[in-house]
């Protein structure tokens, strides 16, 4: 009877009746009711990074019903993210991230509208991207990365909500909102050194926690309930569950405007050159060149070049006169992210034929042992 | 007593994530001179709290018994 009488109904409320049955367990909230299911329906949020963090974040926020979510990622799933990045499935791996996201919350809930972005975020698209979006998920892994997304949430006018991790402990905040302090204000010094997942190594669960919690940043944003983490940073350590909560104040001195941020990415940017592994062993034997590695002394694999140094970027600034600046310097760390941060740092420094080696010493140690080079 | 507490790759480096600076009257700045000289942080980059609250590395803030001051480097991970 009670489904003979549905039929009977125009397509739009049996549509709304669906949605009702679909989010019951979160509409009976108090805090949250119908209200509060139209306000997720009608936001927009942007997740820069579809791997640790983004791929704990995007299923969470599909689920309770955010009505269009952007992911921006240009990486391709391989074998090694499987172990945190868990909405992947080992038959994905070789494919676009973003795109077997899109897929996976296409059945988690079609009612959710996904743009899968496989594009590298940089100061190109970020203003035009961030536009369309009332709330930008930081989910990288590289510090240079979080500076780009601050500068252009601030252009912008939207909240940044940012996590990250460190082996076992985590750190999560919201910059920019409303008219809150910044990730500048936090760290004000761009040109820091600290490694990622991929050099430092992580367990997928840590992830996990500060995507989660990041996620509920925004659910609380949408919804303007409870206390978001404005002015605050929640640090969160796995291994023995503390979390501390530390305050911190806007600095004015760390506003960007559109001209100003121009300036900065547009003239300012040194491009380092990234050069592939292949490319680097055909001069192994050369004399004119120099191989750093600047990851810590106890870092595995150890690639002994004929013409290497080590120097952890940690040090790279105060120890600069151990480098021969005639010589084109190769830079390589674990996996290529700090060997870009030294060469730029380098060029600052007037060195002019620094090239980073992607892929870094595991792509290095690969093709030596694939191809049986000897050094 | 000041206690020091050391989060992600300041950590690391100080091998300890807490410990206690016995001295009766210290500035902000002296007490991190005394940890660079101790362990060397060079160009590790972190900020700092007194009592949850991140202050700037360059005011002349004297540190009281019982203060805890703590590093907080950023992280990169994700």
């Amino acid at each position: 009877m009670l489904l003979l009488y549905c039929l009977h109904l125009p397509a739009d409320k049996l549509n709304f009746m669906n949605t009702t049955a679909r989010y019951n367990r979160q509409i009976i909230l108090p805090e949250l009711g119908e209200a509060g299911q139209y306000k997720l329906l009608k936001s927009s949020v942007l997740i820069i990074g579809a791997g640790g963090l983004g791929t704990a974040i995007l299923p969470y926020l599909a689920a309770a019903g955010v009505g269009e979510i952007g992911i921006v990622d240009d990486d391709i799933i391989e074998l090694s993210n499987l172990q945190r990045q868990v909405i992947y499935k080992s038959s994905s791996v070789g494919k676009y991230k973003v795109e077997e996201a899109k897929a996976m919350i296409a059945e988690l809930n079609p009612l959710v509208k996904i743009n899968a972005i496989a594009e590298k975020l940089s100061s190109e698209n970020a203003l035009s991207l961030f536009e369309k979006y009332d709330i930008i998920v930081d989910a990288t892994d590289n510090l240079q990365i979080k500076y780009l997304i601050n500068d252009a949430c601030l252009v912008t006018n939207k909240p940044m909500v940012y996590g990250s991790i460190f082996r076992f402990q985590g750190q999560v905040s919201v910059f920019n909102y409303q008219n809150g302090p910044t990730y500048r204000c936090l760290y004000p010094d761009e040109n820091s050194a600290s490694v990622n997942c991929t050099d430092a190594g992580v367990i997928g669960i840590s992830v996990g926690i500060i995507g989660m919690l990041q996620a509920n940043e925004v659910i609380k944003m949408i919804l303007g309930i409870g206390e978001v983490l404005n002015g605050k940073i929640l640090v969160y350590n796995v291994l023995n569950n503390e979390q501390q909560k530390y305050d911190f104040e806007k600095n004015n001195l760390f506003l960007i405007d559109r001209i100003t941020f121009e300036e900065k990415y547009e003239a300012g940017e040194n491009v380092v050159e990234e050069v592939t592994p292949e490319l680097v062993l055909n001069k192994i034997d050369s004399e004119e060149v120099l191989f750093l590695d600047v990851r810590n002394s106890d870092e595995l694999p150890k690639i002994n070049f004929k013409n290497g140094i080590q120097i952890p970027l940690t040090n790279l600034e105060n120890e600069l006169g151990k480098l021969n600046p005639n010589k084109t310097i190769y830079v390589y760390c674990q996996s290529g992210i700090r060997s870009k941060i030294a060469a730029e740092l380098l060029q600052k420094k007037a060195f002019k034929n620094v090239k980073s080696i992607s892929g870094g010493a595991l792509g290095i140690n690969q093709l030596l042992q694939e191809k049986i080079i000897i050094i | 007593m000041i206690e020091v507490k050391y989060f992600g790759a300041v950590a690391e480096k100080t091998k300890c994530s807490f410990e206690n600076v016995i001295s009766t009257e210290i500035s902000l700045q002296e007490l991190l001179q005394d940890l660079e000289e101790k362990y060397q942080f060079e160009s590790l980059s972190f900020s700092v709290a007194v009592n949850q609250k991140i202050v700037s590395k360059a005011t002349d803030y004297s540190l009281k018994t019982r203060d805890v001051v703590a590093l907080l480097p950023p992280f990169a991970g994700g």
